[in-house]
C-alpha cells in the first residue's frame, strides 16, 4: 500500500475519527473482556465477591494436572474428527457432486444440504436429542421399523456411544457450510481445464485430485480454520444433549469454563481454562495459515 | 491482504470464545455497603400509609404453569393490600436464576427479593459476598418461628462468614416444602391386587413383582444427571442415621462418604440395573421424558422422585396415581430426602427493607399455604385449620409424607448440597456407577475425593 497524501488542512487524525465507533465496540467488548480474562486466570475468584486473591501461576499448573480438563480436552480433539475432517469430506463430495453440471432442482438441493448451518445450536440440540430418545425418537423408531430393532442404544447415555453421537450432529449441522464454500470455490475453476484432463483420460477421480482439490486450496483453509474452531469451542450442543455426561464422557472444555464458572464459583480457574483454549485455536489456526501461504503464495 | 482479513477473522472467533466468560471485576476499593437503617429496628408495617408509587422487583422460578399463577394471585392480593405498591415480577427457571443472580444481586438496582438456592456454592456464597440481608429480626417480630421448625430453618441458615451451613443467621424463607418418596400408579396397582410395601423388602419384592408381571417396576432417566442423585440417596436414607446426613451436608465432624452404608445404597442400584428394574435405556432418557411416560401408564409402574410432580401428575391423564415414603427395614430409620423449596430473600443494599420482609411474611402466609395446597404444591408453613385438598388424593398423600417425616424429625437432605462440586462429581460418578462402569466400592472412593478436598480447604 502506497502512502496517501492529506489533503492540505486535514488533521492527520482523520481516519481514526471514521474508526473509532467501531473501534470503541471492539475494545470495550472484545478486547477488554480479552485482557480481563487474561488477568482473571492469575486470581482465585469466586465471580462475584469483592475479594480475589493473587495466586500466580496456580491455576495453569492445576490445569495441567486435572483429570477432567485433560478428557475434556480429548474429546474436544475427537469432536475435530466430527466437526471437521468428515464435514469437509463429505462437502467435497457433495460439492463435487452438485458443482461440476447444472442439474434440475440445484438451488433446492443446495439450499437443502445447506439448511442445518442456519439453525440455532440450541435448536439442534433440543431436535437430535429428542431423535436420540430411546423410547419414542425417531432413530430407534425408525431401526426397529425396519427390523434392526437389536440395533436400538440409548444413544446419548451409551458410554462408547455418546460421544460419537453428539459429535455426529455436529457433522451434520457443519458439511453444509464446507460444501456451499467448496461450491463457490469451483465455480472459479475454469471448466477448460477438466475438458483438457478429459481428453487426456483422466477420470472423475483424478479431476477431483489434480484439478478440484489444488484450486480450493484457500477454500479448504477457510474450512479447516472455522471447523477446527467450532470443534474446540464447542458448548451449546453438549449442553442442551448430554452435559459432559455420562460420567464425563463428552466433558468438552467449553461446558468445563461454563461449568466452573457459574456452577462452582472458580471463575479464575474457568479464565484459565479459556485463556489456553484461545491461545490453543490461535496456534492451530497460525499453522493452518501458514501452511496455506507457503504452498500457495498468490491465492 | 486476504491474509488480514483471515488473522482479523481468527481474532474476533477468539474473541468471542474468550468474551463468554469474562465478567468485570470489582473495583479496587469498593463503597461500604449501605446498610439500611431499617435491619437495626425492624417495624411490622401494616399497609404503608402513603400511597406513593413503590416498586418491588421480585425474581422466583416458578415458572411451571400451576406454580406461576399462585404467585400471580399472591402477588396481585399483596398489590391491592397494600396501595402504591407494585409487585415486578421477574420469572425464570432455576438454572438461568443461578447463573443471573449473583451479579444482578451485587447491583444497587438488582432484584429486592428474589430465590436463593440453599446450599454452599449459592446462599453460602452469596453470605460470603455480603449480598444477603439477614433476617432474624423480621423473623422474631413476624413470629416465623411458628411457621418453621429449627430444622427447616437451619437450612436457611449460615453463619455470617457464609462458611457454615446450618446455624447462625437467617437468610431465607421458603414458602414451600418437598420430600422425595416413590409415585406409583394406583391404576395398575390396583388391577394386579399389588399393595403398598411397608418395609424395604417388601418394597423390593413389589418390583420383582412387577417386573415378573412383564411391567418396568420404576421410570426413570439419568440424562439430565441431577434425579439419579434421588435415586441412589433415597435409599441411602433409609441405612444412615440423621447424624450423620446431617454432619454430611454441613461439613462438621469430619465425617466421609466412603462407608459401608453408601456402598450398600450403591450396591442396590448396581442390582437393580442388573435385575432390569429401571426403563430400558435410561441412560439416554430426560426426566420429563420419563415422567411423560410415567404419566401416561407406560413408563413404569412406580417413579422415585419429589413431591413437586405431583401437580403435573393431575389432569390430562386417565391413570390415577398416589405417593409413599420409602419404607425402611425393621431396625432401621426411616429417613426421606426433603426439605423446603428454594427460599425467598433479600438483597442486603434494599432500601425497600421493610416491605420485602411484609413481602416474605405474606409469601409464607396461611393464605399463601392454601393457594399453593390448592394448586397440589406441599406447603413449607401450616395450612389453615381444617383444610382439607378435596378431590386430590395424591396430593393429600404427599401432605401426609411431609407430616410424617416433620414430626417423626426424619427430614433428610439433598446431598448435593455438601460442597460446591459435589454436584458435579456425584453425577458424573452416578452416570459410571449406573453403566456399570465402576463398582460400589469405586464409586464411595470417587465421591469422597470431592468431600475430603473441600474439607480440607474449608
Amino acid at each position: 500500500m502506497k502512502s496517501q497524501r492529506r489533503w492540505p488542512g486535514e488533521s492527520r487524525f482523520h481516519g481514526w475519527l471514521y474508526l473509532f465507533p467501531g473501534l470503541l465496540i471492539y475494545l470495550v467488548f472484545v478486547f477488554y473482556p480479552i485482557i480481563e480474562t487474561f488477568r482473571t486466570s492469575f486470581y482465585k475468584w469466586d465471580g462475584f465477591s469483592r475479594e480475589r486473591v493473587f495466586v500466580n501461576f496456580h491455576n495453569y499448573i492445576s490445569l495441567v494436572t486435572d483429570a477432567q480438563f485433560l478428557k475434556a480436552l480429548l474429546n474436544n480433539l475427537v469432536f475435530i474428527i466430527f466437526y471437521s475432517i468428515i464435514p469437509i469430506l463429505l462437502g467435497l463430495l457433495l460439492a463435487s457432486l452438485l458443482g461440476r453440471k447444472p442439474l434440475p432442482g440445484m438451488t433446492f438441493f443446495r439450499t437443502g444440504l445447506f439448511l442445518p448451518q442456519i439453525l440455532s445450536m440450541v435448536v439442534v440440540g433440543v431436535t437430535w436429542r429428542w431423535i436420540f430418545n430411546p423410547n419414542f425418537g425417531l432413530l430407534n423408531v425408525g431401526l426397529r421399523a425396519i427390523g434392526l430393532g437389536a440395533f436400538t442404544r440409548a444413544w446419548l447415555g451409551d458410554f462408547q456411544l455418546a460421544l460419537p453421537s453428539v459429535g455426529a450432529v455436529g457433522t451434520w449441522v457443519q458439511y453444509g457450510f464446507c460444501m456451499v464454500l467448496f461450491l463457490a470455490g469451483m465455480q472459479r475453476i475454469p471448466n477448460d481445464q477438466y475438458e483438457a484432463a478429459e481428453l487426456d483420460g483422466a477420470n472423475e477421480f483424478r479431476q477431483l485430485l489434480h484439478i478440484t482439490l489444488p484450486s480450493l486450496r484457500a477454500e479448504l483453509g477457510v474450512a479447516l480454520i472455522t471447523t477446527i474452531i467450532a470443534a474446540l469451542r464447542v458448548f451449546d450442543l453438549v449442553y442442551v444433549t448430554t452435559r459432559g455426561g455420562p460420567g464425563d464422557s463428552t466433558l468438552v472444555t467449553g461446558f468445563l469454563v461454563y461449568r466452573s464458572a457459574f456452577q462452582q464459583n472458580q471463575l479464575g480457574y474457568a479464565s484459565t481454562v479459556a485463556t489456553v483454549m484461545t491461545l490453543l485455536i490461535f496456534g492451530i489456526s497460525l499453522i493452518i495459515l501458514r501452511f496455506q501461504s507457503r504452498d500457495g503464495e498468490g491465492v | 491482504m486476504k491474509r488480514i482479513t483471515f488473522v482479523l477473522s481468527v481474532v474476533m472467533a477468539l474473541a468471542l470464545l474468550l468474551s463468554a466468560c469474562a465478567k468485570p471485576a470489582p473495583t479496587e476499593a469498593p463503597p461500604a455497603p449501605e446498610v439500611p437503617a431499617a435491619t437495626e429496628a425492624p417495624v411490622v408495617t401494616e399497609a404503608p400509609a402513603a400511597p406513593e408509587e413503590v416498586t418491588l422487583v421480585v425474581w422466583d422460578q416458578f415458572y411451571r404453569d400451576v406454580e406461576s399463577e399462585v404467585m400471580e394471585t399472591l402477588n396481585a392480593e399483596f398489590e391491592a393490600a397494600h396501595p402504591g405498591v407494585k409487585i415486578e415480577r421477574v420469572v425464570k427457571t432455576l438454572d438461568d436464576l443461578k447463573v443471573t443472580l449473583k451479579l444482578a444481586l451485587a447491583q444497587e438496582d438488582g432484584p429486592d427479593v428474589a430465590q436463593v438456592n440453599q446450599g454452599r456454592s449459592d446462599m453460602g456464597a452469596m453470605v460470603q459476598a455480603d449480598l444477603l440481608l439477614p433476617l432474624n429480626d423480621y423473623a422474631a417480630a413476624y413470629k416465623w418461628d411458628e411457621r418453621f421448625s429449627s430444622s427447616v430453618a437451619s437450612r436457611n441458615s449460615f453463619t455470617p462468614d457464609g462458611v457454615t451451613f446450618g446455624q447462625g443467621n437467617l437468610y431465607g424463607v421458603s414458602p414451600t416444602a418437598e420430600v422425595v418418596g416413590v409415585f406409583y400408579n394406583k391404576t395398575i396397582m390396583d388391577a394386579n391386587g399389588w399393595t403398598l410395601p411397608t418395609t424395604f423388602d417388601e418394597f423390593q419384592t413389589l418390583l420383582a413383582g412387577i417386573k415378573d408381571a412383564g411391567m418396568t417396576p420404576i421410570s426413570f432417566g439419568s440424562l439430565d444427571g441431577w434425579n439419579a442423585i434421588h435415586e441412589f440417596s433415597a435409599v441411602q436414607h433409609l441405612l444412615v442415621s440423621l447424624d450423620y446426613i446431617n454432619d454430611f451436608v454441613y461439613g462438621v465432624n469430619n465425617v466421609t462418604f466412603d462407608t459401608p452404608e453408601n456402598q450398600e445404597a450403591a450396591r442396590v442400584m448396581q442390582d437393580w440395573v442388573d435385575k432390569g428394574y429401571f426403563s430400558p435405556d435410561f441412560a439416554g432418557i430426560g426426566y420429563d421424558d420419563s415422567n411423560k411416560l410415567f404419566k401416561a401408564g407406560v413408563g413404569g409402574v412406580l417413579t422415585i422422585t419429589g413431591s413437586w410432580l405431583a401437580g403435573e401428575l393431575v389432569g390430562d391423564t386417565d391413570q390415577e396415581f398416589g405417593f409413599f415414603l420409602l419404607p425402611a427395614n425393621p431396625g432401621h430409620t426411616r429417613l426421606a430426602i426433603g426439605g423446603v423449596g428454594i427460599p425467598f430473600s433479600i438483597r442486603k443494599t434494599t432500601t425497600k427493607a421493610d416491605l420485602a420482609a411484609e413481602y416474605l411474611d405474606w409469601m409464607t402466609s396461611p393464605r399463601a399455604a392454601e393457594l399453593w395446597a390448592n394448586a397440589g404444591m406441599l406447603p413449607a408453613m401450616p395450612l389453615p385449620e381444617g383444610y382439607v385438598a378435596e378431590g386430590n388424593p395424591l396430593f393429600n398423600d404427599t401432605l401426609i409424607a411431609w407430616d410424617t417425616i416433620n414430626s417423626e424429625n426424619a427430614v433428610g437432605h439433598y446431598i448435593d448440597w455438601a460442597t460446591p462440586t459435589f454436584y458435579d462429581t456425584i453425577v458424573a460418578e452416578l452416570q459410571k456407577l449406573f453403566g456399570k462402569i465402576i463398582t460400589p466400592a469405586e464409586f464411595t472412593k470417587a465421591v469422597e475425593v470431592d468431600y475430603a478436598a473441600f474439607l480440607a480447604g474449608n
